[in-house]
């Protein structure tokens, strides 16, 4: 019963660590998208305006 | 309410802009940086035309850059030698500067050179910056310490004459700084800024300077280049108003003060992710302003002399009838103003200091 207890515990400790982390590289992508719209703007902008 | 410029010919908003310069203060003093990006493009949607924008902000400049230098003069977070050497640099760049502009001007392409120099720079410096600060974030919460080189070495770093920068602590090249001096000069003249937003990435990313001694010695640097801006724009087109440059100043020195204060406050880290965010959110306006919106212009008013007040009569005969002692008023006015606010800010932290004391 005490072993069912701890492995639990440690399953559920191994899930928190993953929605941290998750959310940790959720946050990241989303910012690297927002550059990448960022730069696609400027780009396309100045070739609109060149051309 | 509003105000005539006697010199601009355009009716604002006094309380619109001693409020904008006092934010654009804030974030001055917050990251020590001049300001000029900021508030020369907020001046122009104001209906100040650009080329008064220009001259009025760099004027603006030399007072935020003279107060918050003389604080930094106080509490001995300054590098005189290092300033000095980028000082150098940036004479020879804004000379350089200087004759490019007169070049694309003379072909009638300034503005658009200038337009496409500010998006892409502040592009360039806001995307580096926060994706390195965000590496760095992310290390400090998972509390990783990896053996990092205490030195990156460039190329730049491998020149001659090296020097040694005490109170840096840093054995260097004269050229390093000379180089950045002179680039920040040449960019500073053509974008008619202080160039502080350039030199403070540069000064902590490439010549490695300890975080608090930078934004001292880049206004320090930005006192000489706004200096040189002020000459030329009163000398040879006679735009600095009087006017204009005390309610900017006034705004914008209060938001300096303020700015320092909260910038003792808060982590390092999370201030280089917000000058990022913050470049990148100039630069974007910028290119929209560029790509997609039309240009706001406020129709400037022909007033004659006899329905102005007598300051203004005062300012717009002394600008016409001697523009060199104008011009030189002109930065006295900006130094002044600049080391008072200083020695007000010092005057009343020493007596909050005495008053914990004795309680």
């Amino acid at each position: 019963m005490g072993v069912m207890t701890d492995q639990m515990q440690f399953s559920n400790v191994k899930i928190i660590n993953k929605l941290q982390n998750l959310k940790a590289t959720f946050i990241k992508t989303g910012i690297f998208l927002s550059l990448a719209a960022y730069w696609g703007v400027i780009l396309v902008g100045t070739f609109i305006t060149f051309n | 309410m509003e105000v005539f410029l006697p010199i601009a010919q355009v009716f604002v908003n006094p309380i619109e802009i001693l409020f904008l310069s006092a934010i654009v203060g804030v974030l001055s003093g917050l990251f020590g940086v001049g300001g000029g990006f900021l508030m020369t493009p907020f001046l122009i949607f104001l209906g100040v035309p650009p080329a008064y924008a220009v001259a009025n902000e760099a004027n603006n400049i030399l007072a935020t850059s003279v107060s918050g230098s003389t604080t930094h003069y106080l509490k001995n977070t300054l590098d005189y030698k290092m300033g000095l050497m980028i000082v150098i640099g940036g004479t020879i760049g804004t000379s350089l500067g200087i004759y490019t502009f007169t070049y694309f001007k003379g072909i009638g392409k300034i503005d658009t050179v200038i337009s496409l120099a500010y998006m892409y720079i502040l592009a360039i410096i806001g995307t580096l910056m926060l994706v390195e600060s965000l590496g760095e974030i992310d290390k400090a919460k998972k509390n990783l310490l990896i053996k990092k080189k205490l030195h990156v070495h460039y190329w730049i770093h491998g020149l001659p004459f090296r020097m040694r920068f005490p109170k840096s602590k840093l054995y260097e090249s004269a050229f390093t700084p000379i180089i950045i001096g002179l680039l920040v000069g040449f960019i500073a003249a053509i974008m008619g800024i202080g160039g502080a937003f350039i030199l403070v990435p540069a000064m902590i990313y490439i010549i490695k300077m300890p975080t608090k001694l930078v934004p001292g010695t880049s206004l320090f640097v930005t006192i000489f280049v706004s200096v040189i801006v002020t000459f030329l724009h009163s000398f040879n087109y006679g735009s600095i108003d009087l006017m204009l440059v005390f309610m900017l100043v006034i705004g914008s020195i209060i938001g300096v003060q303020l700015g320092q204060k909260l910038g003792e406050r808060i982590d390092s880290s999370g201030l280089r992710a917000l000058l990022a965010i913050l470049l990148l959110i100039v630069g974007i306006a910028i290119a929209y302003d560029s790509f997609f919106a039309e240009e706001i212009q406020k129709e400037t008013v022909k007033v004659l002399n006899a329905e102005l007040n007598f300051f203004s009569l005062f300012i717009k005969q002394f600008s016409e009838e001697m523009p060199f002692f104008y011009g030189l008023f002109s930065i006295m006015f900006a130094v002044f103003l600049g080391v008072a606010a200083a020695f007000i800010r010092r005057f009343i932290s020493n007596f909050k200091k005495k008053m914990s004391v004795k309680s």
